[in-house]
């Protein structure tokens, strides 16, 4: 009875168009209001207690903010100039730099769709212009864009992380390796039909050029090195990784790459300026840029951006924390794992009803709220029949990724149609084939957990457990 | 007709095979056979209904009917509690249990009523010994060094009385930073030292016993005054003996626990020497100085007498 | 023209409110973590400090949310649906959001005057606790006029949903930047700018 009124009321909400934020709520008070003793005022406390007493959720505005930084203006041009320079020059070499592109912007943004529209915009365009064929460019895109959620850091793992209080650093780790496996998978297809088909290669620029694509692309990239390496060197806990991130990733995009903000347009050497009065120039431009940065209309977007994006994530997350809270204290999870177990239903059966689950509700809700309704129910389930909750926790994700591009609701399809122009069948059709290798992929992660967990288990055995 | 039985909500933060997990299941079976009908007794543990942090609020407002938040957290209901994190006060767990058992231990119990609390009983946990990445035998070892400490003034001036540098981090950040050794130490008890697995990544624990780390059941002003005395003293008396016995599992665990680590031989225990541990004695000791007006010199004076 | 100069003012506020305190809050952790490594020290009310700047984001944020449409909902149904059935079910959806938030409102309004009558101050900070507390009567109160405003919206045909934030229209404002970019040109138009960059 509590089950049923919980979920009717929530679907309900759901599907009249409420926030789902307020959905979860009112569902989560209506029942402790129907089925417990409970009191307003300490469910109010309970909200409070949701938005003020998690630290580590704040990785995720921290995280956010660094996204918007970095997708904002140059990074993903450089990034991408970086990814031709190295594999450009094989068959099929252009589609396989806008996958690495992509792995590399992934490595810098938290966000699919995003991940799509920085590297679709230039790429597409790109391809097409090299003579491929533009459904074959849109496909490539969409599909490599979804690795945006799985290539630390992303803001999906850190929902799951909070949903589960699994270790946000573990789920990072974990990602790692199945998002290059991935990553190399559509590269390998790429190569076999860039062969069958005869896809055009570009000329290799040189080792020179390519170290110089690569310098400037470092400025980028060094993200992911300061996040993992100030988490992993002692520095920083995963929270405090994320606001060191935020502020390089303002450094970057402001002072570094200029792309943005007061020093827009200011060359770091101007034409016959000596070394030493270039150094003295620019020292005292970003010392005035640091002030003159807060009235900044462009950097004002940028955090104003980020503040929408969080504060949306958080109050559903504070929403949620109510809601798995009416779970736990109903033992709801626990009803249906004891009758899950009463069937009989092995782990690996298990795992199929979760993907099956797990891919219907992709097709029309987005991965954050997706994973705070499910995360709370499938996680004690899983742990029941030993499935580890980081490999849980990596196959929600990737059923994710793959629900960005199955309609209606596929976020990475809305992008590539904006980006081509094109209508939702054609690029419906255009990530089909390569929607077939994403399942496959899934397959995989689902079945051979050791992929999802050998990098977090290793850095575990280096500590020495 | 027969008056529905009072419900008594016992929401704690720890699993149900620590001490405090087992002192509440030992209340809930007591009462439940001694009061059946009258009491019934629902135990949420893990934190399933509040965190420590909010529990208390949530008793002040109805919703919850015992807690056993540590000594620390109670701080800002009254000033005095502070007397049990004052480090070197208690030699052990004896003198603590004196202590808490004499007169002046039974007052401070109903020094919160002015915030609508009642404490009703302490329940141990053990004395709290110090972690750290590299050996600790005398305190000019731990200076300069960054220690986690739980919200608490005295704890913060603890520290900084060695030189060291006290840090507060919520405590599902402080694994990590240990790991990492972004932070060097953190002191605790030997059965949080061993679950919270903080053994695995401090290479040196000190067996300092400088401090107490204790818990205190408390309900609210409000439910207990509605309760009428027959009543209050059968509960009162359940909850004295689950006490006793969730105290007894504390002490077996306690060494159990340092044992286990032991073996584990992940961390080296360090002992002190007399001098050495006078030493940290001569250092800390003027901390008592600085809550000696909050506290109440005669408090201290008492809790000092405890340890004959 | 007040009218509009009023709105104006009243978003300019919001919106510097908000970022201030995520910057803040990035500010204060990023702080702490040069503090500690670097100097070797902390900032003993730091956490309690952005946890509630935390607090107060989420909580005023809220209304702002619903302000410019930056929460998230499933409308793909209600969308389906003949126009004057669709907006029957979100005035609903807002009838049901206000209740929402006057259940909230109430409960919050019990806590914090218990709160203010017993009287306990904040852990680091030296303020009594119920004044930080009082975001919560403050941003359900605030999330309720957005609703009536919204709903006023509905009512009068200037809005049939609540407009939610969508990801993919966001991000093809990055895409609008990029645009004009070209690829697969050795000789890139930006690499002139790139000159000297990590120099
Ligand atoms: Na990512
Ligand atoms: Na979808």
């Amino acid at each position: 009875m509590t089950i049923a009124v919980l979920f009717i009321t929530l679907f309900f909400c759901m599907f009249i168009g409420m926030p789902i934020a307020i959905a979860l709520g009112l569902s989560s008070v209506t029942t402790i209001l129907m089925f417990s003793n409970d009191s307003l005022a300490s469910i109010a406390l309970k909200l409070f207690e949701a938005t003020s007493e998690h630290y580590t959720l704040l990785a995720i505005p921290f995280f956010v903010l660094s996204s918007a930084f970095l997708s904002t203006g140059g990074v993903a041009k450089r990034l991408i100039n970086f990814a031709v320079d190295t594999v450009g020059h094989i068959k099929g070499g252009l589609a396989m730099a806008s996958v690495m592109a992509c792995m590399l912007f992934a490595a810098v943004s938290g966000s699919s769709p995003a991940t799509v529209a920085a590297i679709g915009t230039i790429c597409i365009a790109g391809m097409v212009r090299s003579g491929y064929p533009q459904s074959f460019a849109a496909g490539v895109i969409a599909n490599a864009g979804t690795l945006g959620i799985l290539i630390p850091p992303s803001i999906v793992m850190l929902v799951y992380a909070a949903a589960t209080e699994v270790s946000a650093s573990r789920m990072f780790m974990a990602g790692f390796i199945p998002g290059l496996m991935m990553g190399l998978i559509l590269m390998i297809a790429i190569y076999i039909v860039a062969r069958i088909k005869g896809l055009p290669s570009q000329p290799f620029p040189g080792f020179k050029k390519l170290a110089r694509s690569g310098i400037i692309a470092l400025g980028g990239m060094m993200l992911i090195i300061i996040v993992l390496g100030s988490i992993y060197g002692g520095i920083a806990s995963p929270t405090e990784a994320a606001a060191v991130a935020a502020v390089y990733g303002y450094f970057i995009a402001v002072v570094g790459y200029r792309d943005i903000g007061p020093m827009k347009g200011v060359a770091w050497q101007n034409e016959g300026e000596g070394v030493a009065s270039a150094s003295f120039r620019n020292t005292a431009q970003m010392l005035m840029a640091i002030p003159k940065s807060f009235a900044d209309p462009e950097v004002r977007k940028v955090v104003l951006d980020a503040s929408k994006v969080s504060l949306m994530l958080l109050f559903i997350i504070a929403n949620a924390m109510l809601f798995a809270h009416v779970l736990t204290t109903e033992r709801i999870p626990h009803t249906i794992a004891e009758s899950i177990i009463a069937w009989g239903l092995p782990a690996w059966g298990f795992l199929i009803v979760v993907n099956i689950l797990l891919l219907i509700a992709g097709n029309f809700m987005e991965p954050s709220a997706i994973i705070l309704i499910m995360a709370p129910i499938l996680f004690p389930i899983a742990t029941q029949l030993g499935i580890d909750p980081i490999h849980l926790g990596i196959i929600m994700v990737v059923n994710m990724e793959i629900g960005m591009l199955t309609p209606p609701v596929g976020l990475n399809l809305f992008v590539t149609a904006g980006i081509t122009g094109q209508n939702m069948i054609w690029v419906i059709k255009a990530c089909l084939p390569w929607l077939c290798l994403l399942l496959g992929f899934l397959m995989l992660i689902t079945y051979i957990p050791q992929i999802s967990l050998f990098l977090p288990e290793y850095i575990d055995s280096l500590n020495g457990y | 007709a027969v008056a529905a039985p009072i419900e008594i909500k016992f929401s704690h933060v720890v699993a149900e095979n620590t001490p405090k997990g087992q002192m509440a299941l030992k209340f809930k079976a007591l009462v439940e056979e001694r009061l059946a009908g009258k009491v019934e007794v629902a135990v949420f543990p893990s934190s399933q209904l509040f965190g420590d942090n909010k529990v208390l609020e949530a008793m002040l407002l109805g919703d919850v009917q015992l807690a056993a938040p540590s000594l620390s957290k109670l701080q800002k209901y009254t000033k005095q509690l502070q007397i049990f994190d004052l480090p070197f006060l208690f030699k052990d767990m004896k003198s603590v249990e004196r202590f808490q058992q004499g007169p002046d231990g039974q007052k401070l119990l109903s020094s919160l009523e002015s915030k609508g609390l009642v404490g009703l009983g302490y329940l141990h946990n053990g004395m709290k010994q110090l972690s750290a990445s590299n050996p600790l035998k005398v305190p000019a070892d731990a200076a300069g060094r960054k220690f986690r400490i739980m919200t608490s003034d005295v704890l913060q001036a603890q520290f900084e009385a060695i030189d060291a540098v006290p840090l507060k981090k919520p405590f599902s950040e402080v694994f990590t930073l240990l790991q990492t050794q972004a932070i060097d130490g953190q002191e605790n008890t030997w059965s949080n030292i061993y679950s919270k697995k903080f053994f695995e990544v401090q290479p040196f624990i000190t067996e300092s016993n400088h401090g107490v780390l204790d818990y205190l059941v408390v309900t609210s002003a409000e439910f207990w005054m509605s309760l009428d005395k027959e009543l209050q003293v059968e509960v009162k008396k359940a909850l004295d003996d689950a006490i006793a016995y969730g105290n007894g599992i504390a002490a077996e665990k306690a060494s159990e626990d340092k044992q286990k680590i032991i073996d584990s031989k992940r961390s080296e225990v360090v002992n002190l020497t007399d001098a050495e541990r006078q030493q940290w004695v001569t250092a800390m000791k003027p901390v008592w100085a600085q809550f000696e007006e909050e506290i109440g010199a005669d408090l201290i004076k008492a809790a000092e007498a405890s340890n004959q | 023209m007040v009218d509009v100069m009023i709105k104006k003012v009243v978003s300019h506020l919001e919106e510097g409110f908000l970022s201030l305190l995520l910057v803040s809050m990035t500010l204060l952790v990023f702080v702490e973590v040069v503090a500690r490594f670097g100097f070797n020290s902390g900032i003993h009310w730091a956490q309690e400090a952005t946890l509630l700047m935390a607090a107060w984001f989420v909580l005023f944020g809220a209304s702002y949310g619903v302000k410019v449409g930056a929460h998230i909902g499933v409308d793909v149904f209600v969308k389906m649906l003949p126009a004057n059935t669709h907006r029957f079910f979100t005035l609903l959806a807002i009838v049901l959001c206000l209740i929402y938030c006057g259940l909230f409102v109430y409960g919050s309004w019990i806590y914090l005057s218990k709160m203010k009558m017993i009287g306990i101050e904040m852990e680091d900070i030296p303020i009594p606790k119920w004044i930080p507390m009082s975001i919560l009567v403050i941003g359900f109160v605030l999330l309720i006029v957005r609703f009536l405003q919204l709903g006023w919206k509905v009512v009068i045909g200037q809005a049939d949903g609540f407009h939610f934030a969508d990801e993919a229209e966001e991000s093809m404002e990055i895409a609008k930047d990029l645009q004009d970019t070209a690829l697969g040109d050795p000789e890139n138009k930006d690499s002139n700018k790139d000159k000297g960059d990590k120099s």
